[in-house]
């Protein structure tokens, strides 16, 4: 099938981070927001992309301020928008990898409608989302992933909420690449994204991402001390025991790094008969209107 | 020869369906005809009811008496019955409901028996219906056979055959019992070839027309048909139609494909349009081209949601926070429909902004008869225009959002080799980037309402005027739907000899004063006519041009204009 093979750039020297870099960030010192930045410019090069060959969807707060700080044909959208903005350019280029970056209000809060069902429609983009547990660009509000209890402007006395668990809602709505890592090993986000862009489908990288600046708890130090990597012989497609350790998040604490679940269905975009020879953007005109009209007659 | 036929049932026993059956066989007999259709928002059990005007001239709009009514149930009889007249034919069931009155002609028709005798479904008593129609009006039942041939040949010619001695029944019976009933009023004549279309169908041809790729949308009555229509096409045009989980997905998918390069459309209604406001101001800062189908409903929230309202003018008009251009299109019936909704996606393309086409439950869901020689040409003819989008940048350095004097910029499709670019719903320099820069934004918000300037210096269409404003006294003002009832209400009027001009608007925003201003000469009695309770076309009007009408002919009870009744409000308020 056409479709299935994905076009990667075949330029006459391979890109570098160069390229990708924009404008100088403005992230806080120490933000894990440098990390995973890094982290996308760098797999992105070693996929062999350029600017000219992907498609970004950034949403807004720190994590979409992305948008100035790397290069390449991309939506600087509105909150919690990046999904189905990204779900569009597949459908109409699904040629191109499609990349959201979105935080965890944007994705779990303003946009969990959309993300439930870009998970269930199986589409073929790749969602990093910067999971830091608190509104920053905002200056401090709790967010749909803050722990129990966790004291924020908007909830002085502590948030009554449980937090949202971001991998088990992604498996259980048809999610076939659910992955997590840590901004503070930079090798593994690499990783996690060039295995995610690569997955045909629907693909999920949740980025545990300290904010220096408004999250006092999920420190650093915090995540060294609560994560911890899945082991080699751990069997990714078992979709029950993957919802078996992304639940320790909740009940436990324990945040497991590593693809904790991959399958293969078939993606959106290759369920549909209409791209089965081309892209939607290199198609020719339809005229064959004698077709439609019988019945009106 | 103009008559009504209107036919009344039960909701879920096909009374719409062998309503449009009727619309076709009349168009394919050589009839002109126009349908409206009244149901609940139920799908079983309430009141359903279909009429058709067929006339030998082109049918704008409804005729109050009717002519011939077909009560598959009692309550089509109590609904309807004020509007027979002494000549009007009624069928209906004795075993059903009983007739004391005697002051039209009745044909008795025992559908009950015929079903029971048979061993028909309920649904069958439609086709009895439709062979007596066809007896009572001269015609014969080769048309009704092919069209049931048609709808059940996939189940075997039994089947076919059962359905066929049913409109036989019905056909035979009237023939046999009423012939000195009979009125010769659909033999066969020649005319041109028509298609029997909708105003949402309109739209979906005036989309494929105009190149639109992919349609997104969230069913909502009565923008619904359009996307099973395009759902249904699909196969047959390449069109990619996304049902998304709710309207804010709908609009920012298309959002997507549309930067991504091709044509893209959504359509809604009211509620829907409401959650589509905020990414309608994206696509304005961002400048991606999107169109936007909005048919209008009884409002607000969810109102009547069956019924016509032409209430949400104004705030298309105003959707999105901030300042933006915007260009807001409605056609009058279904030739300008497909015409408009074509131009719509040239216009989006050109300016690379969001275009409104506005409809209504009565434009959106009335079928009406279209040449087909009108569509074939404007499939041939019409020409893609899409502005400044291109492949390949002119320019060495490529600037999104580069300043200019017609406040377009060059748009280039994402893929293009040694290039790149974001589209930002922030304010952005030329490039792109964020911006906070003063003199920076002042240039960006200039560009974009050049946009609106150039706009109205070359494709703002002036309001077609029907009639001979020389000589008219009265003058009628409107917009969208209410172009049929208003150019039938000046037929009507001008058999008074009284002389009446209609100006009506199809490029409702932005307005050009310069253009609008002189097609209202003093000294006329000029009367707004509007589908609402505001008069926002008034509103519009005045805050545009100056223009204030006085006079206002309005109607919100969620039912459209009878001709009638602008005649009579025209000779009582004088």
């Amino acid at each position: 099938m056409a479709g299935r093979n994905r076009r990667i750039h075949e330029s006459t020297r391979m890109s570098t981070i160069q390229d990708f870099s924009g404008y100088a960030p403005t992230w806080c010192p120490g933000c894990g927001d440098w990390g995973i930045g890094i982290a996308i410019k760098t797999a992105l090069v070693q996929m062999g992309l350029d600017p000219s060959s992907v498609m970004v969807i950034f949403g807004i707060g720190c994590s979409g301020n992305m948008n100035d700080f790397l290069n390449a044909y991309a939506i600087h959208s509105l909150h919690g928008r990046a999904l189905p903005n990204a779900i569009g350019a597949k459908l109409a280029n699904h040629k191109m990898p499609v990349v959201a970056v979105v935080g965890d209000g944007d994705c779990y809060g303003e946009g969990g409608n959309h993300f439930i069902h870009a998970c269930r429609g199986n589409h073929d983009i790749t969602v990093i989302v910067h999971d830091n547990g608190v509104y920053g660009l905002t200056t401090g509000q709790v967010a749909p992933t803050s722990q129990k209890g966790f004291k924020s402007k908007s909830t002085p006395s502590g948030i009554i909420e449980t937090p949202i668990n971001p991998l088990t809602l992604a498996l259980t709505q048809g999610a076939t690449y659910v992955a997590q890592t840590f901004a503070g090993n930079v090798n593994h986000v690499v990783e996690m994204i060039k295995e995610g862009i690569k997955h045909k489908g629907f693909s999920l990288i949740n980025v545990l991402q300290p904010c220096v600046t408004f999250n006092k708890i999920n420190t650093y130090k915090y995540y060294l001390q609560h994560s911890y990597k899945l082991p080699d012989e751990y069997k990714k497609d078992n979709l029950e025991e993957a919802m078996r350790k992304g639940n320790e998040m909740t009940t436990a604490e324990k945040f497991p790094l590593g693809i904790l679940y991959q399958s293969h269905r078939q993606a959106f975009s290759d369920e549909l008969p209409q791209l089965a020879q081309a892209a939607l953007t290199e198609k020719q005109r339809f005229v064959n209107f004698e077709n439609l009209y019988s019945d009106f007659l | 020869m103009k008559f009504t036929w209107k036919i009344g049932g039960e909701a879920g026993f096909g009374i719409l369906t062998s309503g449009l059956v009727f619309s076709k066989i009349a168009n394919r007999l050589g009839y002109y005809t126009f349908d409206y259709i009244e149901y609940p928002s139920l799908i079983r059990g309430g009141h359903n009811a279909l009429e058709v005007v067929v006339s030998d001239e082109e049918a704008h709009a409804l005729k109050k008496d009717i002519d011939f009514l077909v009560c598959l149930n009692e309550d089509t009889y109590k609904h309807h019955k004020h509007r027979l007249t002494s000549q009007s034919h009624v069928l209906y069931d004795p075993d059903e409901f009983v007739l004391q009155e005697e002051n039209f002609i009745k044909i008795s028709v025992p559908f009950k028996k015929f079903l029971s005798d048979l061993k028909g479904l309920p649904v069958m008593k439609n086709t009895i219906a439709m062979g007596a129609t066809l007896a009572i009006l001269g015609s014969d039942l080769l048309l009704i056979s092919e069209i049931l041939e048609k709808q059940f040949i996939r189940k075997g010619q039994e089947v076919v055959d059962f359905n066929k001695k049913f409109a036989q029944l019905g056909y035979d019976h009237v023939k046999q019992n009423f012939p000195q009933q009979i009125i010769k009023d659909l033999t066969k004549k020649e005319s041109e070839q028509k298609l029997v279309m909708s105003g949402n169908d309109a739209f979906c041809f005036g989309s494929i027309i105009a190149d639109c790729r992919v349609y997104c949308a969230y069913p909502m009555t009565p923008s619904s048909t359009v996307l099973t229509t395009m759902a249904a096409w699909q196969e047959k045009t390449g069109i990619i139609v996304r049902h998304a989980e709710d309207e804010i997905s709908v609009i920012n998918t298309a959002l997507g494909s549309s930067f991504a390069g091709v044509r893209s459309a959504v359509g809604t209604s009211g509620g829907g349009f409401a959650l589509m406001v905020e990414s309608i101001s994206f696509a304005g800062i961002a400048e991606m081209p999107i169109v936007i189908f909005l048919a209008q409903r009884a409002g607000p929230a969810t109102g009547m949601p069956t019924w016509t309202e032409q209430g949400d003018l104004l705030f298309a008009v105003h959707a999105g926070h901030g300042e933006f251009p915007k260009i807001v299109l409605a056609p009058g019936d279904i030739e300008e429909m497909v015409n408009l909704t074509a131009r719509a996606f040239n216009l989006a393309d050109i300016y690379q902004t969001p275009v409104i086409v506005m409809s209504d439950m009565f434009l959106s869901e009335s079928h009406k008869s279209m040449a087909k020689k009108f569509i074939e040409e404007l499939s041939t003819t019409f020409k893609i225009e899409r502005g400044k989008t291109v492949n390949v940048p002119t320019e060495q350095k490529y600037l999104r959002y580069r300043v200019s004097g017609d406040g377009i910029s060059e748009r280039l499709i994402p893929g293009a080799k040694g290039h790149f670019y974001q589209v930002n719903s922030y304010e952005h320099v030329e490039d792109g980037h964020t911006t906070e820069d003063a003199q920076a934004r002042r240039q960006q918000v200039e560009k974009r309402n050049r946009k609106w300037e150039t706009y109205l210096a070359k494709d703002f269409e002036a309001p077609k005027i029907f009639g001979d404003m020389n000589s008219a006294e009265i003058v009628f003002v409107s917009w969208g739907s209410t172009k049929g009832p208003i150019l039938e209400a000046q037929k009507m009027l001008a058999s008074q000899r009284k002389n009446t001009a209609y100006i009506h608007f199809t490029h409702l925003y932005p307005m050009d004063k310069g253009v609008v201003v002189p097609l209202f000469p003093s000294g006329k009695r000029y009367v707004l006519v509007e589908n609402n309770s505001h008069g926002q076309f008034g509103k519009l009007l005045l805050m545009e041009t100056g223009i204030e009408i006085k006079e206002k002919l309005l109607k919100y009870d969620g039912r459209p204009f009878w001709p009638e009744e602008i005649v009579e409000y025209t000779n009582q308020h004088v």
